[in-house]
């Protein structure tokens, strides 16, 4: 551990073309430009599924065989295949393969808790909201959006620190990120190198999950009467907890 | 097309569609003709995922007991299997081998390591789930702890249980892939040997297989519960 | 035969006992139904081509002596020679200088004058001792000889009219590299491409000793210069070529079978079996046998199969 400390503290092996430096920034951008792409490609059409309340078979199954592809599967596809492995500007070598990969990751917890969020929100509401002649945007943003919000915002924490950690992924087909730092202590017998990898992912994965939790209970507009009130919280259907490659 | 002289062995057909020559995506003659090895692979994956589920239950069970039981251990439990999950798999499996060596158990135990925050999670909330009520009457009617737990709690929490299984099953199957760092990796050799070597008809026959896997497993996982809990058959 | 039979029969049988009861460790207690009589050995190693050939063919002669063989091929040098060394692994066919240099790194710190030499005769010499210290002995190595080769694309090298690593240096310009991730350090890599040719080695993509993404990698212009075996025949097809090694850097990578000296000195007839494979085999048979699994996509096995066969070797 006290190798791995010191190298990380050593200025060398944060700088150069392929050092920690490089290294970080390139899993920060691909962690972060990977779940916009995923939240605005999926999070409106879940939403919406989950207020006309039709679709939930769909948004479960792509949760459970999203689960079940293989992001190294799915990259070893793309960069042997149609896309390449050609560098893309700051993302590094085999940027895009690595993006489009981490952007079908992160689809499945954003779906299944967007359209669970809006799906469980008490129907009574939802009649009482209608009958008080309310039309069916305002049905959506007033009030099953705000109820829906917390589930949201869980999901995209997730797929936050998935993504995240699953971006090490990469340096298996030479990519781009921190997992360059392990595949490469790795093959070089530096136990240092590999651990101070691992800590540093570790590391930064929870600092991602307590910055995405604090944003969480910021944003959350319902926290004060949910505080006062807490027993009755209904608990979410879906799993807490998502692996994490 | 003429080819070095020096022992190619085409028949007169022309190099079947997985030569490097050719090199199709799909392509039948390999399927057939590496069988043994895709078999093998398949196989050791499987074998690799029963285990690693089948360590993480063994290790989740007593851990979710003790967190159930003593409050204070409670988060510290959570907390601690929540950062083993934050440490990617490829350093977890690069770590692992100092102590294991080379074996299959080096990526058993980092896998099962992953199974345990999923399994104990939710083993605490299906355990927590049971009603007081039906506990009492139980307790009323005479049975001790044992046997209240194997035969009134943990049947109650099965349905619970088996949902964290069947994620922990699911995402071990996928997670396999990554073994092939420490040279087990089950489908996953196939590949990175893919990757290395070009070689397409592998690749996509080893992801395909193990996506079909997958789905196959939840698919058992699913008609055991079931069959396990009745009960809950028509709910809803 | 079949590589991942023991292990998959050994782990069948673990998962067995770990579920039954958590007890010992339960891949030693496989029972495989190879013929094992001489007991089980495990053949470690590299795992690009030629590597496996050699593993297939190391493989096939140790079980027709009637051993229960298992393989494990791995990225580098690095993580199988401490298993060997401890003998997790017993046997590896392996390359002289590469083990020299390693063992030399080893034993007196990365900037050890390296103590391998272009001649296999006075590499072995000065190599034996250093293994026989941690526990390895070499056996004879073959005629065959794979050298680290380094190629560039054939339009590069007839724009800036290159044949020579010492043209590329000469040309000046700032080279980036894809090669094996151990090769930023090693003197038969970039170090001697640096220092030994003048060529500035901007930067290393670690993809690999010859396999698909580093040709790739060449052929897309992502790296001018990539590093493979001399024994590699798919070059021409590629659009590639080599550039010759005219200063001689690389040292006498003669396929050397490297063994747990006390595993060996309770199985002594392993060394006449692969002493025997040495004497055979020549470079031209490996470049010959590489080019069937690399072009071919025959399986390592059968063409060791094939080759043991042919020379009568089994």
């Amino acid at each position: 551990m006290g190798e791995a400390f010191a190298y990380l503290l050593d200025g060398d092996s944060w700088s150069g073309s392929n050092g920690l430096g490089q290294q970080l920034v390139q899993q920060v951008l691909l962690t972060v430009v990977s779940l916009a792409v995923a939240t605005v490609l999926s999070l409106p059409v879940a939403l919406w599924l989950g207020h006309i309340g039709k679709g939930g078979a769909i948004a479960i199954n792509i949760s459970n065989i999203g689960r079940a592809i293989p992001v190294f599967a799915v990259l070893v596809l793309l960069s042997v295949g149609p896309v390449g492995t050609d560098v893309l500007g700051p993302f590094g070598r085999a940027g895009a393969a690595t993006l489009i990969s981490l952007v079908l990751f992160a689809l499945p917890p954003i779906i299944t808790n967007a359209y669970v969020g809006v799906r469980g929100v008490d129907p009574e509401i939802v009649e009482a909201a209608r009958g008080m002649g309310m039309a069916e945007r305002r049905i959506f943003t007033r009030v099953e959006w705000p109820l829906a919000l917390p589930l949201v915002l869980t999901g995209l924490r997730l797929a936050l620190v998935q993504v995240w950690a699953t971006a090490t992924i990469a340096a298996l087909v030479a990519g781009p990120g921190l997992g360059n730092t392990i595949t490469n202590g790795f093959a070089n017998s530096r136990i240092d190198q590999v651990t101070a990898g691992a800590i540093l992912v570790a590391v930064v994965a929870l600092l991602l999950e307590g910055a995405a939790f604090a944003a969480e209970r910021l944003v959350d507009p319902m926290r004060a009467s949910r505080r006062a009130n807490r027993h009755s919280q209904r608990t979410p259907s879906v799993p807490t907890v998502e692996p994490i490659v | 097309m003429t080819l070095a002289a020096g022992g190619s062995t085409f028949s007169a057909s022309g190099p079947p569609c997985y030569s490097a020559l050719v090199n199709d995506w799909i392509c039948p003659a390999y399927v057939s003709d590496r069988r043994t090895e895709i078999a093998d692979a398949l196989l050791e994956h499987v074998l690799i995922t029963l285990a690693a589920v089948a360590l993480g239950f063994v290790l989740a069970l007593p851990l979710a007991l003790v967190a159930r039981r003593y409050t204070a251990v409670e988060s510290a439990i959570v907390a601690a299997t929540t950062i083993i999950y934050t440490v990617p798999s490829l350093a977890l499996f690069a770590l692992l081998v100092n102590i294991t060596a080379l074996s299959p158990w080096t990526v058993i135990i980092g896998l099962a390591l992953y199974t345990l925050t999923i399994l104990v999670r939710n083993m605490l909330a299906g355990l927590r789930d049971v009603p007081a009520d039906v506990k009492e009457s139980a307790v009323g009617l005479g049975y001790g702890p044992g046997r209240l737990l194997l035969r009134v709690e943990l049947p109650l929490a099965l349905p619970v249980i088996m949902a964290g299984l069947r994620v922990a099953t699911v995402s071990t199957v996928a997670l396999t892939t990554v073994g092939t760092l420490v040279a087990y990796g089950g489908l996953g050799d196939l590949l990175s040997n893919g990757i290395r070597t070009d070689f397409k008809a592998q690749i996509l026959t080893a992801s395909v297989l193990c996506v079909a896997l997958a789905v196959v497993f939840d698919a058992l996982l699913m008609g055991t519960q079931r069959v396990l809990t009745p009960w809950t058959r028509g709910r809803k | 035969m079949n590589v991942r039979r023991t292990f998959v029969a050994a782990l069948a049988t673990g998962v067995l006992l770990a579920t039954a009861a958590c007890g010992g460790d339960p891949l030693e207690e496989s029972d495989s139904s190879s013929s094992g009589e001489k007991g089980s050995v495990t053949i470690g190693g590299q795992n690009f081509t030629e590597s496996q050939i050699m593993a297939a063919i190391y493989q096939e002669l140790l079980e027709s002596d009637g051993y229960d063989v298992t393989q494990k091929l791995v990225d580098t040098r690095d993580i199988y020679f401490p298993q060997l060394q401890k003998g997790n692994v017993q046997v590896v066919p392996d390359y002289l200088a590469g083990i020299g240099d390693y063992l030399n790194t080893e034993a007196n710190g990365p900037d050890a004058k390296p103590i391998t030499s272009n001649s296999a005769e006075e590499s072995l010499t000065a190599v034996q001792p250093l293994a026989e210290e941690v526990g390895v002995t070499l056996l004879t190595p073959a005629e065959a000889t794979d050298q680290n080769g380094f190629f560039v694309t054939q339009d590069y090298a007839s724009e800036n009219e290159l044949t020579t690593l010492s043209d590329l240096g000469a040309l000046g310009e700032p080279i980036t590299l894809a090669a094996a991730k151990d090769c930023p350090d090693r003197e038969d890599c970039a170090l001697g491409l640096e220092s030994v040719y003048g060529i500035s080695i901007e930067e290393v993509l670690p993809l690999g000793f010859g396999l698909a993404p580093t040709f790739q990698a060449v052929t897309d212009g992502e790296a001018e210069l990539g590093q493979t075996g001399t024994t590699d025949g798919t070059l021409d097809a590629k659009g590639l070529v080599l550039l010759e090694d005219d200063k001689g850097i690389q040292p006498a990578q003669n396929l050397t079978p490297a063994v747990n000296s006390d595993w060996l000195g309770d199985h002594p007839d392993v060394e006449e079996t692969l002493d025997e494979l040495s004497g055979a085999l020549t470079t031209e048979d490996l470049a010959a046998l590489n080019l069937k699994v690399d072009q071919d996509r025959e399986k390592p096995e059968d063409v060791a199969a094939a080759f043991l066969e042919e020379q009568g070797l089994i």
